[in-house]
């Protein structure tokens, strides 16, 4: 179960940054499925990061899966902040 | 210590060869700024090496290639600092494709962080250096070389190169020195991206007449001298710390073998 308010903003800016207003954000979702280039990826990262203060290990990165991975990975740092 | 009460500003400055300029400043005494782009723990802890060596310390978060960020920082630098005496301009990147596979975006953000910047970053240290300063411009190879998958940093490099020695003849009734150093492939994180590429010939990044590869130490020394005062009639150059490679890219040495480190 994600947080409703983390899942909202990641959203806005996935949506912002990959200009596609209408992508389906499901939990099975991935990057990739909204043509989110390499580029793309990192400025979401930092988007979230300004966002949330908080800082995404990209090494960590590589075990998330999907959207609901990757969800629950930014609310884990979020939690870690406090 | 020669740069003592000096204030230094290092473009991606918390890893890499960037991290190694801001530590070789702060050994000659400067107050060190480091900017970073995500890495915020990096930063913490080169801001924690800086202080241990009793000088100040600041990190500033900012992505060079947006002008926005670029203001912000040194608005930030302004009323922290109140000037500045030395700027590092070594923040990179690159998207390591071949020409015909580059977009546009791609070329945007590299040319955007590597060139652009320098300007951006220039026109507003200059404003913060009254008594004059210096700016270094860090370089690479592949500004002159051509290099496998390394087309628009290449060209971004060339560019940073030129407008190196426009700013050094622009800025220097301003008392301020700009030169900048291209180094050969120096074992960093950066590297190790594009040492992944299998297209990449990996004996020649490896290999120099000197007999090694350039480590981040031999590049912020000549940085470091060339923040020094008894630099100040180097004006507009490029100075290329290879170790030889660029005028023997095939490995020959006297003996006729190959170095490999």
């Amino acid at each position: 179960m994600t947080d409703a308010s983390v899942a909202k903003t990641v959203k806005e800016i996935v949506i912002r940054i990959v200009r596609k207003p209408d992508l389906n954000f499901s939990p099975e979702a991935t990057f990739k499925d909204f043509e989110a280039d390499s580029l793309d990826v990192v400025q979401i990262l930092v988007a979230i990061e300004d966002h949330y203060d908080i800082e995404i290990d990209d090494d960590e990165l590589q075990n998330v899966q999907n959207m609901g991975g990757f969800l629950a990975y930014v609310e884990s740092k979020i939690a870690e902040k406090g | 210590m020669s740069l003592e009460g000096k204030v230094a500003l290092v473009t991606g400055g918390s890893r890499g060869i960037g991290r190694v300029i801001a530590l070789k400043l702060a050994d000659e005494g400067a107050d060190v700024i480091i900017n970073y782009f995500r890495k915020k723990s990096s930063a913490q802890s080169t801001c924690d090496e800086i202080r241990a060596k009793g000088v100040r310390a600041h990190a500033i978060r900012a992505n060079v290639g947006e002008p926005d960020k670029i203001d912000a920082m040194f608005d930030e630098i302004k009323s922290g600092f109140g000037r500045l005496d030395i700027f590092i301009n070594n923040a990179a990147s690159g998207v390591p494709r071949p020409a015909l596979e580059l977009d546009e975006k791609s070329w945007d953000w590299t040319m955007d962080i590597n060139a652009r910047a320098f300007l951006l970053c220039a026109q507003r240290a200059a404003k913060l250096m009254p008594n004059g300063g210096k700016m270094v411009s860090i370089s690479s190879l592949g500004s002159r070389m051509v290099m496998p998958v390394y087309t628009s940093v290449g060209v971004s490099k060339a560019a940073l190169e030129a407008l190196t020695r426009y700013l050094a003849i622009e800025l220097a009734p301003m008392n301020i020195c700009v030169n900048g150093v291209c180094a050969s492939a120096v074992e960093t994180e950066a590297l190790q991206l594009y040492v992944k590429d299998p297209s990449l010939p990996k004996p020649a990044w490896r290999t120099t007449p000197a007999g090694r590869m350039v480590k981040p130490e031999d590049i912020a020394s000549v940085v470091s001298f060339l923040c020094q005062e008894e630099s100040s009639m180097i004006r507009g150059q490029i100075i290329v710390i290879d170790g030889g490679f660029s005028l023997s890219p095939s490995g020959f040495t006297p003996e006729g073998g190959l170095h490999e480190s």
